[in-house]
């Protein structure tokens, strides 16, 4: 058995995770949190907004925001 | 000349000196094997600086007791102030530290150097110290040959360690073995003529080993067979504390100013306390004999009396620095001043690099760190150039006034000289921050290659920007007062959409906040998508309906393709130069944009 295999099979028992992994999937769930608090601020917003433009740009911005929630939860799958 | 004649003097005394005596041969030896010991233990520890060493420097810096706190642990570590001192210079040059932190790392690495003296005079001398080194070095070579980087280092530091322990056992067999054939102690001075004589010989011997350490090991092994007094020895290591600093003097003449300037401060440090010790000498050398014998240290034990006196020496110096050294770094950024043009350059106005020196070349942290830093100086220059392009002030696309007051309030009332400004303050720093990432490269790892890549298509982003600003002014100027009110509206929405860009990036420039640099990158995107009139179908419009001529068409045509252009080098450069600079989030960043088929979706408002 190669050195490699055997660190990664010993990982695996241990159930370890490689550090940059972690590190990525830590970074990508504090995003996505962020991302989610800034849908739920937009669409309070929207409720109460009546101005045509504003009220546009919202509903682009939501949809940019909905967008990398879903680009950042393929990410988390990946990993 | 005297740089001619110096090497082959001193290889032909130490010829002689082998030749007459087998003894000095053996003591040279010993001293060449240490020093190869430290050189090999700095590469060693080098090899570990990739990250942690960074990050532990950055967090543990922010107040002097911290930055002198860390200049000790980490000398006293590594043994070597030199390797701390050079990396402290490397640190500032990149930018990453201040003056003031830097002046406390160095203060602690003072500190951390008399360690070294405690080993050797309670350790190295009371046993058979190659025992230790033999087993050191067989595994320190094995590991050498390893590829992995991790075990590399430790082989380098085992190895190092291995040679420093060798060298001092070569040191004391040959003084042992020399005072059976000639006593040196016999030609000791006594008085302050004596303590003037050893101090030059303790400079001298630090300038030529280039270390501090060296020449204390040298004098402790010289010490415990009786080669020398204990006053000489006294005076041998004010000596060498002068003589260091010229190692570090000489390290930062590659370094910017600050490497000079920490350097400067070196200098003053150690030869004020140098100074302080020759003045106070008789009081210190009764204070050491109170605290050795308070500490229960025999009136005989000469060597580790010694180690006494440099700890107690080098902490006073600390002591008595500390108050001053606010005052310290005003008088050196008063007395060393940064050169104001670049000298070799024959244009007088051009702007040079603010971060870019041989210093941080030492370690490829420090060099990436120089070359961020630097694009994001380039992106300043670019980001003026490109605003006085489109006939903007800077200021206010940075502030919170409504674009459409942005547009009126011009920056110019005739064409700005974009080439004079490009090559005044682009073209310099660009060429630089080129060449200087590939001579950087050769000592990064495959990722950080890839991480400076993506900086030097950042570069290029800019540069390509501005060169279609260039091409854009033109007309900007030419159709910003046109009696035709739909050509004069096209280009002041083109100028309307170009200012949100440019503050969008600013703001991005500016926050730490992730969500936020994600978010506008992609908002970007899509603006530049929708404001895009040839896609949109304004410019088709405008044609149909006749409201502009043949000749505005093909100009706005152009136009717009530049401005399309320039929008798109601006977010690419912009995901790169201020993604926070850690692999991770580079390519999270790439990860998380937002692809053509989405922006199509959000702009045709679909359900994404």
């Amino acid at each position: 058995m190669g050195i490699n295999k055997f660190i990664m099979q010993v990982k695996e028992t241990l159930g370890l995770e490689d550090p940059k992994k972690a590190t990525k999937k830590k970074s990508v769930k504090k995003l996505l949190k962020k991302l989610t608090t800034k849908k739920e601020h937009i669409n309070k917003l929207l409720e109460t907004k009546s101005d045509k433009k504003v009220s546009k740009d919202l509903k682009e911005e939501l949809k940019i925001i909905i967008c990398q929630i879903k680009n950042g939860n393929k990410i988390l799958n990946k990993l | 000349m005297l740089k001619k004649i110096l090497l082959p003097s001193i290889l032909i005394i130490l010829a002689y000196g082998f030749w007459v005596s087998p003894d000095f041969k053996e003591i040279a030896a010993g001293v060449s094997i240490f020093l190869f010991g430290m050189l090999t233990l700095e590469e060693g520890f080098k090899a570990f600086s990739g990250g942690t060493l960074e990050k532990i420097l950055q967090k543990s810096t922010d107040k002097l007791h911290k930055s002198i706190g860390f200049g000790f642990v980490a000398t006293a570590i590594m043994q070597s102030s030199s390797l701390v001192s050079v990396l402290t210079i490397s640190f500032i040059g990149a930018g990453l530290i201040g003056l003031a932190q830097g002046i406390g790392i160095i203060l602690g690495a003072n500190i951390g150097t008399t360690t070294g003296a405690w080993l050797m005079a309670g350790f190295g001398l009371k046993v058979k110290i190659s025992a230790y080194a033999m087993p050191m070095l067989v595994f320190g070579i094995i590991l050498i040959f390893q590829k992995a980087k991790a075990l590399k280092g430790i082989g380098y530091i085992l190895a190092g360690l291995g040679f420093l322990f060798l060298g001092i056992h070569y040191m004391k067999d040959g003084f042992e073995a020399f005072k059976a054939s000639v006593d040196l102690a016999s030609l000791g001075v006594e008085g302050f003529k004596g303590l003037m004589i050893f101090i030059g010989i303790g400079i001298l011997a630090t300038v030529v080993m280039q270390s501090s350490h060296a020449t204390i090991v040298l004098i402790l092994a010289a010490l415990s067979v009786g080669q020398i007094s204990y006053e000489n020895a006294l005076a041998l290591t004010i000596g060498a504390n002068i003589g260091t600093t010229i190692t570090a003097v000489i390290g930062s003449l590659s370094s910017n100013i600050a490497g000079k300037r920490l350097a400067g401060a070196h200098f003053i440090f150690n030869v004020v306390t140098a100074v302080v010790a020759v003045v106070f000498i008789d009081q210190i050398i009764n204070i050491v004999a109170v605290i050795s014998d308070s500490l229960g240290i025999a009136g005989d034990n000469h060597t580790l009396r010694l180690a006494v006196f440099d700890s107690f020496f080098k902490i006073m110096g600390v002591l008595m620095f500390i108050p001053f050294v606010d005052k310290l770094v005003s008088f050196l950024q008063k007395s060393l001043k940064p050169k104001a043009k670049n000298q070799t350059s024959t244009n007088t106005d051009e702007e040079t690099v603010k971060y870019l020196n041989e210093s941080v070349l030492e370690l490829p942290a420090t060099a990436m760190a120089a070359i961020i830093r630097e694009t994001k100086h380039l992106y300043e220059n670019s980001f003026e150039i490109i605003a006085h392009g489109l006939n903007l002030k800077r200021h206010n696309i940075i502030s919170s006034m409504p674009l459409d007051e942005v547009i009126k309030d011009s920056y110019s009332h005739s064409v700005v000289d974009i080439d004079n400004f490009y090559n005044n303050r682009i073209k310099g720093i660009y060429g630089e921050i080129i060449d200087f990432s590939t001579r950087a490269q050769s000592d990064m790892q495959p990722d950080e290659i890839e991480i400076l890549y993506k900086i030097k298509l950042a570069n290029r982003d800019m540069v390509e920007a501005i060169k279609d600003t260039k091409q854009l002014q033109k007309n900007i100027f030419k159709y910003e007062n046109s009696t035709n009110i739909d050509i004069k509206k096209q280009y002041d929405t083109m100028r309307i959409d170009l200012a949100e860009l440019l503050r969008n990036i600013n703001i991005i420039a500016t926050t730490d906040e992730e969500d936020v640099i994600i978010l506008l990158l992609s908002k970007s995107k899509v603006n530049m998508k929708k404001y895009d009139i040839l896609t949109n179908g304004t410019l088709d419009d405008l044609i149909r309906k006749d409201l502009i001529t043949n000749e505005m068409a093909t100009s706005l045509m152009n136009d717009s393709s530049y401005a399309y252009n320039i929008s798109k080098k601006l977010i690419e450069m912009a995901s790169v130069t201020f993604a926070n600079f850690n692999h991770e989030m580079l390519s999270l960043n790439e990860e998380m944009e937002i692809s053509d088929d989405d922006i199509d979706l959000i702009l045709n408002n679909k359900d994404t």
